[in-house]
């Protein structure tokens, strides 16, 4: 048995991740006799009956919902702490790069929480419609959620089960610090045309919002959370670090640098996340969730917390890294 | 105003359902505060472990022959000494002296006194005794531990020691170390070099291992070639290797435990099922007359789940309080063993107070999701009951 599944946080992980997927496997046998027996113009007994169970599948979602993040900040803590138990590992990059599972599993945690929040949107939309109007798609969503849930927990599984203790795996620095002379940013961008697209994205998916073009708000701001991600890892996180060569998305949750990465990512994630529900929802259902001004204020929290590192910087030390 | 009703009544609920709340509450908390006590005990040895090794030598060489440990000739301090980069070295004799009865044993550390101290531990002790005496005469200094059982053989102030060549040597108890060195300290007997080596029966030429500390930890590595390319038959153990020794037996020992718990674990997720799925006519009257006021399905639900959750968090508390009692007023009686059991000398810890977040939100995940993955269907159930015939 592999020493990592002794370590007492990834069994509580496991386990809590195990609870939740039995939750949504219930969750998926209900969804699917409702999605077979509704129709919303009978009278009959069983489709009042329908209604009240369907609440089952709404109670299910919101504490899965809430336990999934919860978990994905357990989860970086989780490999955080293994780094001192995986040889060469310094912070939580190197163990997540430990095997090519790790990475996968990251992205699929976050896409999941946003299907469910999607879901949870459009849920409340078809409540308050009275006659369920997007029902079939709402349960079709979960459907696609719970398809990843899967995956997720396999991956889970794969992730932990394979992390070798024995084998060196490489620092943050390696990964992403030197790279030869090699331009890891995307397009062949340099640091000055990716803050200018960073900068220029924000208030793009700011300003679109308020002159209500959704498409524009969805693309950009798809693209400022591609570009915020280069932009955090290559430029704002070195004044996070205090030092131009380290780079690293995953060191900035350390109690060293006061666990600002929790807020960070955090802030930009969810913010980006709600603008893109936001916009969908506007968008394809023709509804408004009242959403835009929150995303709005999150990414807006993001640009400031990235800009006030830089700027306390250089009024500190009256230099640029 | 309405917010503040709604609390009143969900108050006033909690004080009506109190019997049934008691025995959640109960059983909950005391499923915390095993967790609890097992996750404080094992970060606080953590902890003091790494205190420890904080103040270890960075690297320890041995001569190794077949797998066993064999003495070292004093000569090759000289060598190492030679290497650049190396701050101290510092020979040392120890090993583990049986008493009579042959099952218990105390370990003999042997110090040089001339030489620098390369435990910075062992530096704190030795600040306060007058060395020049401690040296001229043959005396000893003793852990808590192994004072207990020389006192409980009426060895009060000296032990004759019986050296592989059948001599005896008697040996002062110069002074006790305090219990707060327990852990580490607990079964220790510390003398000069030369009494270590006559009790333990090393040659006068020979060493049982070298403790060195080299002072840039980037040079590690390329320390640790050069020594293993100056000798053939040499074993170096650096501080690193220790540390991970030693988080792996204690994650070892924490994880078995929480495999094991988690059989207790389903058992208490079941026994809440139950408890949430026996529904009183009471209760389902309640809900009739809830609903029949215009509450929906999803109001009672949200009502009945906010209920159980404060009796959660209460009994989450309750829990974590109580093992921190347990653990660091009282010491955890019983339930320590697990960690130190150990045959020998009897160990008496004191643990320090060390309580993570990391710790307290592991203990609340593992319990507050299985708490509500267990109840949410039977909440659900109990929100759907039909009130018609619940008021029939």
């Amino acid at each position: 048995m592999s020493e990592i599944l002794l370590n007492s946080k990834v069994i509580v992980y496991l386990l809590s991740e195990g609870i939740l997927y039995t939750l949504s496997l219930i969750g998926f046998l209900v969804a699917i006799y409702l999605l077979k027996k509704w129709d919303f113009s009978s009278f009959s007994e069983l489709q009042f009956r329908l209604e009240e169970i369907a609440y089952l599948i709404v109670t299910l979602i919101t504490f899965i919902f809430l336990a999934k993040v919860g978990l994905i900040f357990y989860f970086i803590f989780t490999i955080d702490a293994l780094s001192l138990q995986v040889p060469g590992a310094m912070c939580a990059a190197g163990v997540i790069s430990a095997n090519s599972y790790g990475l996968t599993l990251l992205a699929i945690k976050l896409f999941i929480i946003f299907g469910l929040l999607l879901w949870i949107f459009i849920n409340y939309l078809d409540l308050e419609a009275k006659n369920y109007p997007y029902f079939k798609l709402k349960m079709a969503l979960f459907l696609v959620v719970f398809l990843f849930l899967t995956i997720e927990l396999t991956l889970d599984f794969l992730y932990f089960l394979n992390i070798d203790t024995n084998r060196p795996v490489s620092c943050c620095s390696t990964l992403y610090g030197q790279l030869e002379g090699a331009n890891p940013l995307p397009f062949g961008l340099d640091i000055k045309t990716l803050l200018i697209l960073f900068y220029s994205l924000y208030f793009v998916t700011i300003f679109s919002l308020f002159f209500r073009q959704y498409i524009i708000n969805l693309i950009a701001t798809a693209l400022f959370l591609y570009i915020s991600y280069y932009s955090v890892v290559y430029f704002f996180g070195t004044y996070i670090y205090e030092l131009p060569t380290h780079k690293c998305p995953f060191c900035m949750f350390a109690k060293e640098y006061y666990y600002i990465g929790y807020l960070l990512w955090g802030t930009l994630f969810l913010g980006a996340f709600l603008m893109l529900i936001n916009s969908l929802i506007a968008l394809f259902l023709k509804k408004d969730i009242k959403l835009s001004s929150f995303a709005q204020l999150l990414i807006t929290l993001f640009v400031i917390i990235s800009t006030l590192y830089v700027a306390i910087y250089y009024f500190k030390n009256g230099v640029f890294l | 105003m309405r917010n503040s009703l709604y609390f009143y009544y969900l108050t006033l609920n909690l004080f009506k359902d109190k019997k049934k709340l008691i025995s959640t509450i109960l059983i909950s908390s005391i499923i915390i505060f095993l967790l609890s006590s097992i996750f404080f005990i094992q970060d606080s040895i953590k902890a003091s472990l790494k205190s420890t090794i904080k103040n270890q030598p960075d690297f320890i060489i041995q001569k190794n022959r077949g797998g066993r440990q064999v003495d070292l000739p004093l000569d090759w301090i000289d060598k190492i000494s030679q290497i650049y980069g190396v701050t101290s070295i510092t020979p040392r004799v120890y090993g583990r002296y049986y008493f009579e009865d042959k099952k218990k044993w105390a370990l003999i550390i042997g110090v040089d006194f001339l030489e620098d101290i390369s435990n910075k531990e062992l530096e704190k002790i030795f600040k306060d005794i007058n060395l020049k005496e401690f040296i001229k005469g043959s005396n000893m200094i003793v852990g808590s531990e192994v004072y207990s059982y020389l006192k409980s053989h009426f060895y009060n102030k000296d032990y004759n020691f019986l050296s592989p060549n059948g001599e005896f040597i008697k040996v002062k108890i110069y002074k006790v170390l305090p219990k707060e060195l327990a852990l580490n300290y607990g079964n220790v007997i510390i003398t000069s070099l030369d009494l270590a080596k006559k009790i333990l029966g090393v040659d006068e030429d020979k060493i049982s291992d070298i403790a060195i500390n080299v002072a840039n930890k980037d040079e590690w590595a390329n320390i640790e070639d050069k020594l293993n390319a100056l000798f053939y038959d040499i074993l170096v153990v650096s501080k690193d290797d220790i540390k991970r020794a030693y988080d792996n037996i204690f994650n070892f020992k924490g994880g078995i435990f929480l495999s094991l718990f988690l059989i207790t674990l389903t058992t208490f997720m079941l026994i809440l099922y139950q408890r949430y799925s026996l529904v009183n006519l009471d209760e389902k009257k309640e809900i009739a007359i809830l609903r029949s006021l215009g509450w929906s399905v999803k109001d009672i639900l949200k009502f009945k789940l906010f209920e159980s959750l404060i009796s959660a968090i209460f009994a989450f508390l309750i829990g974590v309080l109580s093992a921190y009692i347990f653990v660091f007023i009282f010491n955890a009686p019983i339930l320590k063993d697990i960690f130190l059991g150990d045959s020998n000398l009897k160990n008496s810890v004191i643990f320090i107070r060390v309580v993570d977040f990391s710790t307290i939100a592991t203990i609340f995940i593992l319990f507050i999701i299985p708490f509500i993955a267990s109840i949410l269907i039977p909440v659900w159930k109990i929100a759907i009951s039909s009130p018609k015939e619940a008021l029939k």
